[in-house]
C-alpha cells in the first residue's frame, strides 16, 4: 500500500466523503466478487455491496489503522453476504427445482447449470476466492490479504476447489472433449 | 516426484493461475511427462478453467456498476450540514472528547464562582485603582494644610506684631483656591466694612502670620513667607475652649478665675453652681478673654486644680461673614432706591403700598444681617472659655443604709390559724411591725398555703422573727443583708450608717406538703395480709404517726398485696421499726435520707415516711399451665404462623407480579419483532 492510498483511507476514516467515494470506485468490484462468490446471484450481490458500503461509512471511525481499512471493508461484505445467504436458505428454494426440470436445450446451458450447482456445493470461502481470481485476476497474495487468510493458505484452497469442481463436472468435461 | 503427484491439484491450480516459480514449473512438467493420470487431470483442469472463465465472464459487473454504487451511497447517506457533521466527527476523536470534558469542567468551575459571587479582579484593574489613589493624594494634602495652621498659631504667642500693613497689601497668591481669591476680592471691594473695633483681631492675625512665616522659614526661603500670611490677614476666626477641672473649693476657684480674667483683659460672663447631696459643689464659669490671650489664660487656669479635660476649637466664619457683608451692601442700595421711589410719589396707591411692603422686607433683612455681623464680631473679638468645675470627692456617698431581707418557711397542721395569729401580732405591735402583703391560698384539692410579707422596725426585728418562728415548724430561714450607698458610690469614712426596716417574707404550708426528711420502704411477708394491714394502723397510731394512704389487691392466682404509707416524727421512727418486726418477716429495707445542709431543721419533729408492702405468695395452680393449656397455646401459635406466612406470600406476589408481567410482555414483543424482521 503506497502513501497516497494510505492518506486516502485515513481521510475517509476521518469523514472525508470524497476520499470514501474514491474508495467506493476502487473497491466495489472486489466487494462484488466476494459477495457474488458467496451468493451466486448478481442482484443480491449488488445489494450486499451497497449495504456494506453504507455500513462501512457509518462505522468508519472504528478503524484505527488505515492500513487495515480495505480488509475490514471486505470482511463487512463477507459477513453481510453470509447473512443474506443464510436467510435465503431458510425460505424454500423453489425456482431451482423448476429450472432443473426444464428441458435442456443446449450443451453450454447444461454445462452452465452443472457448473453453478458444482460451485454451490463449495464452501463459501472457496467460492469467494475463485470469483476474486476470475473476476479481478488477483494474484494469490492479494486474495489472501483481501480475505484475511494466512500466507500460503490459498494455494491449498484453490487446489481443492478446482479438484472438487473437476469431479463434479467430469461427465460434462468428457462430453465437450 | 511423489510430492508433486500427491499435491497435483494444488500444483495444477497454481500453474493455471501463474503462481509457480520457474523451478516449480520445471518440476511439474517433469512429473506430467512421467505420470499419465496427472496429465489427464491437467487436461481436465485446463478445460474446466476455460469453462469457468467463459461462464463467470458473463457474471462480471457491468461498467456502470461503480457509478450505481456511488449513486446508491449518495442517496442513502445524504451529505449533512457542515456544522452537524463537524460536531459528530469531532466527537469521535479522542482529543476532541478530552477537550469537551475539560471545557465542561471549566464551565462548572466558572458557574461555581458565579454562584459563590467570588469576583476575580484582574491585575490590570488593581493597578489602575492604585494609580487613582495616588493621584488623589496631592489634593488631600492641600486640604489638610488648612487645619494644620492653628497648631502653628499656638506656638506663635511670644512673637511680636510684625508688619501687618505689608501683609494686607501683599498680592493674592497665584495658587490660592477659589474661596480665598474671592475673599481677597471682597476685602478689597469693601475695605470700609471691616470694623475698626477689630484692631485687636488684626493684630492677632498679623502675629499668626508672623508665626507662620517663622515656621515656614525653618523649611523654605524667607521670601515665600508672605504668601500664606496674606491668606489669613482678614480671617474671621471664632475661638473657644472648654476646660474641666477638679478643684478643692468651688468658691475660691471662681474668685481666682475672675482675677485671672481681669488680668488678661477679659471678664467672667456667667457663673452657675449646683449643690450635690453630699454637700459638694459642681458648677460652670464662662469667661470671655481676648483671643490673643487665650492660650496664656488657659495655662494659668490649669494651676487651679486637676485638669480633667480640655478642648480648644477655632471656627472660621470668614466666608459667611463677607457674604453677609456683601448682601448687606446690596440691600442698602436697594433700600435707598425704594426710598427714592417713595419720594417721587408717582404711580398708583396700590403700587406705593407694594413699594412700602418691599421696603419693610428689605429693612428687616438689613437688620437681620447687621445682627449677624455684630454677633460674629463679638464672637471674634472675644474668645469664650467654658470652665466646668467640680469639687473633689464629688462622688462620695452621703450615707449608708443597711437593708435586711429574711425568708421564712413554716410548716403547721393548721395554716389558717397561724395566718391569723401573725396578723393579730402585727396589729398589736402597730408601730414596730407592718404587714405589706398577705395571701391565703386554697386550691381545688383542699391544700392550703399562705404567704405574708411584712416590714419590721430594726430594733424590734429579732423579737418579732423569734415569735413568728415559734408558731410552727421551721423548714427554712434565710437572711440577706445589703449595704446601700446613698448619694454616690464607693467608700466613705465620714458617711453615717443607718439600719433600714427589715423585710420578712413568711410562707406557711400544711405539714402534709412537707417533704419527708427520711424515706423508708420495706416488704413484709405474711400469711394473712388483711389482718396485718390493720395491725399496722394501730402500731403507727401508737407511735404518734398516721397512715397517709393504703391499697389492697388480690390477683386471680390468689396473691394478695397491701401497700401502706405511714408518716411518723423522726423521734418515733426507731420504735416503729421495732414494732414492725413483730408483725412478720421484714424484707428489702431501703432507707433514703435527705440531708438539707445549711438550713435550720427541727430534726426530732421532722416527718419520716415509711412505705410498707404486705404480701402473700399465691399457691393456687395457675390455669395458664397444664397439658391442655399448652396444646391450646401451641395450636394458636401455629395458626398465627400460617396466617403470617400466607400474608407474606401475598405480599411477595403483589411485589413480583408487575415485574413478571412486564418482562413477559417485553419478551413477547421482542419475539414478534424478530419474527417480523425475518
Amino acid at each position: 500500500m503506497d502513501a497516497s492510498e494510505r492518506e486516502q483511507y485515513r481521510a475517509a476514516i476521518h469523514g472525508d466523503r470524497e476520499a470514501f467515494e474514491m474508495i467506493i470506485r476502487a473497491q466495489s468490484r472486489t466487494l462484488f466478487a466476494i459477495a457474488y462468490g458467496i451468493l451466486q446471484n448478481r442482484e443480491e450481490a449488488e445489494d450486499v455491496v451497497q449495504d456494506s458500503l453504507i455500513k462501512a461509512w457509518k462505522m468508519r471511525w472504528r478503524v484505527r489503522d488505515p492500513e487495515k481499512f480495505p480488509a475490514w471493508l471486505c470482511m463487512i461484505a463477507r459477513h453481510r453476504a453470509h447473512d443474506v445467504f443464510r436467510r435465503r436458505r431458510a425460505v424454500p428454494f423453489t425456482h431451482e427445482t423448476i429450472e432443473t426440470n426444464e428441458p435442456e436445450t443446449t450443451d453450454t446451458a447444461a454445462i452452465d447449470q452443472r457448473l453453478h450447482s458444482a460451485l454451490a456445493a463449495l464452501p463459501e470461502l472457496h467460492r469467494a476466492a475463485l470469483t476474486l481470481r476470475y473476476f479481478e485476476e488477483m494474484d494469490y497474495r492479494t486474495i489472501e490479504n483481501t480475505l484475511g487468510l494466512t500466507n500460503g493458505a490459498l494455494r491449498g484452497i484453490l487446489g481443492r476447489a478446482l479438484a472438487s469442481l473437476r469431479k463434479q463436472l467430469r461427465p460434462a468435461l468428457a462430453s465437450t472433449d | 516426484m511423489a510430492t508433486v503427484h500427491d499435491d497435483i491439484d494444488n500444483w495444477l491450480a497454481a500453474d493455471l493461475y501463474g503462481e509457480l516459480s520457474g523451478e516449480e514449473q520445471r518440476q511439474l512438467h517433469t512429473h506430467l511427462v512421467e505420470c499419465a493420470a496427472c496429465r489427464k487431470t491437467h487436461q481436465e483442469t485446463k478445460t474446466m478453467n476455460k469453462i469457468l472463465e467463459e461462464t463467470l465472464a458473463q457474471q462480471k459487473p457491468d461498467p456502470n456498476f461503480e457509478q450505481r454504487m456511488l449513486v446508491g451511497f449518495r442517496n442513502r447517506i445524504p451529505e449533512r450540514s457542515g456544522l452537524l457533521r463537524l460536531l459528530s466527527d469531532l466527537m469521535r476523536m479522542r482529543a476532541a472528547q478530552v477537550t469537551a470534558i475539560a471545557a465542561v469542567l471549566l464551565g462548572l468551575v466558572q458557574l461555581g464562582r458565579m454562584i459563590t459571587s467570588e469576583t476575580a479582579t484582574s491585575p490590570a484593574a488593581r493597578d489602575r485603582y492604585a494609580n487613582e489613589q495616588l493621584f488623589e493624594r496631592p489634593s488631600q494634602v492641600v486640604g489638610t494644610l488648612e487645619p494644620a495652621r492653628p497648631g502653628a498659631l499656638a506656638k506663635s504667642d511670644e512673637l511680636a506684631a510684625g508688619k501687618p500693613k505689608d501683609v494686607v497689601l501683599a498680592p493674592p497668591p497665584p495658587a490660592a483656591s477659589e474661596t480665598r481669591s474671592e475673599v481677597e476680592r471682597d476685602s478689597k471691594a469693601y475695605p470700609a466694612t471691616v470694623p475698626p473695633a477689630q484692631a485687636a483681631q488684626a493684630e492677632m492675625v498679623a502675629k499668626e502670620a508672623g508665626g507662620e512665616a517663622v515656621v515656614m522659614n525653618s523649611a523654605a526661603e524667607p521670601s515665600s513667607a508672605e504668601t500664606p500670611a496674606a491668606e489669613v490677614a482678614n480671617r474671621k476666626l471664632i475661638r473657644n475652649a472648654n476646660v474641666e477641672l477638679e478643684i478643692i473649693s468651688f468658691d475660691d476657684s471662681v474668685q481666682k478665675i475672675a482675677a485671672l480674667a481681669t488680668e488678661e483683659r477679659g471678664y467672667v460672663a456667667t457663673t452657675s453652681s449646683q449643690k450635690q447631696a453630699n454637700g459638694k459643689l459642681r458648677g460652670e464659669v464662662i469667661v470671655k478673654v481676648l483671643p490673643e490671650n487665650l492660650d496664656r489664660f488657659l495655662q494659668k487656669i490649669r494651676g487651679l486644680g486637676e485638669l480633667k479635660n480640655q478642648t480648644l476649637g477655632t471656627e472660621d466664619v470668614t466666608k459667611a461673614y463677607f457674604d453677609t457683608d456683601a448682601r448687606l451692601k446690596n440691600a442698602r442700595v436697594m433700600e435707598q432706591r425704594l426710598i427714592d421711589m417713595l419720594k417721587t410719589k408717582t404711580g398708583k396707591v396700590a403700587d406705593l403700598l407694594q413699594v412700602e411692603k418691599e421696603l419693610n422686607r428689605v429693612r428687616e433683612d438689613i437688620e437681620k444681617m447687621q445682627g449677624e455681623l455684630k454677633y460674629w464680631d463679638s464672637q471674634v473679638q472675644f474668645a469664650t472659655v467654658t470652665i466646668s468645675l467640680a469639687e473633689k470627692d464629688l462622688e462620695e456617698p452621703a450615707a449608708f443604709l443597711i437593708k435586711e431581707r429574711s425568708q421564712l418557711a413554716l410548716y403547721a397542721p393548721d395554716v389558717e390559724k397561724i395566718y391569723n395569729d401573725i396578723k393579730a401580732l402585727a396589729s398589736s405591735r402597730s408601730r414596730g411591725m407592718q404587714i405589706t402583703n398577705a395571701q391565703l391560698n386554697r386550691d381545688y384539692s383542699g391544700r392550703v398555703s399562705a404567704t405574708i410579707s411584712m416590714l419590721i422596725a430594726p430594733e424590734e426585728s429579732d423579737a418579732v422573727i423569734a415569735r413568728v418562728k415559734s408558731f410552727g415548724r421551721v423548714e427554712n430561714f434565710q437572711t440577706q443583708t445589703e449595704r446601700i450607698a446613698q448619694g454616690g458610690s464607693g467608700m466613705s469614712e465620714n458617711a453615717k450608717t443607718k439600719r433600714d426596716k427589715v423585710e420578712l417574707n413568711v410562707t406557711i404550708s400544711r405539714e402534709e406538703q412537707e417533704q419527708a426528711f427520711q424515706q423508708t420502704s420495706l416488704r413484709i411477708r405474711t400469711s394473712s395480709v388483711d389482718e396485718k394491714a390493720k395491725d399496722l394502723r394501730t402500731v403507727a397510731e401508737k407511735q404518734g404517726g398516721r397512715v397517709r394512704s393504703s391499697t389492697f389487691s388480690r390477683d386471680p392466682d390468689g396473691r394478695e398485696l397491701a401497700n401502706v404509707w405511714l408518716r411518723v416524727p423522726m423521734k418515733n421512727y426507731a420504735a416503729l421499726m421495732q414494732a414492725l418486726d413483730s408483725l412478720g418477716k421484714v424484707e428489702n429495707v431501703t432507707v433514703q435520707r435527705q440531708d438539707r445542709t445549711g438550713t435550720q431543721i427541727d430534726e426530732a419533729n421532722a416527718p419520716a415516711d415509711i412505705s410498707i408492702q404486705v404480701y402473700r405468695q399465691g399457691n393456687i395452680v395457675s390455669h395458664q399451665s397444664g397439658p391442655l393449656a399448652t396444646l391450646r397455646r401451641t395450636l394458636a401459635q401455629s395458626a398465627g404462623a400460617i396466617m403470617w406466612s400466607a400474608r407474606m406470600i401475598g405480599v411477595a406476589i403483589a411485589f413480583f407480579a408487575p415485574w413478571v408481567i412486564a418482562i413477559v410482555a417485553i419478551v413477547w414483543i421482542a419475539k414478534r419483532v424478530i419474527r417480523a424482521r425475518r
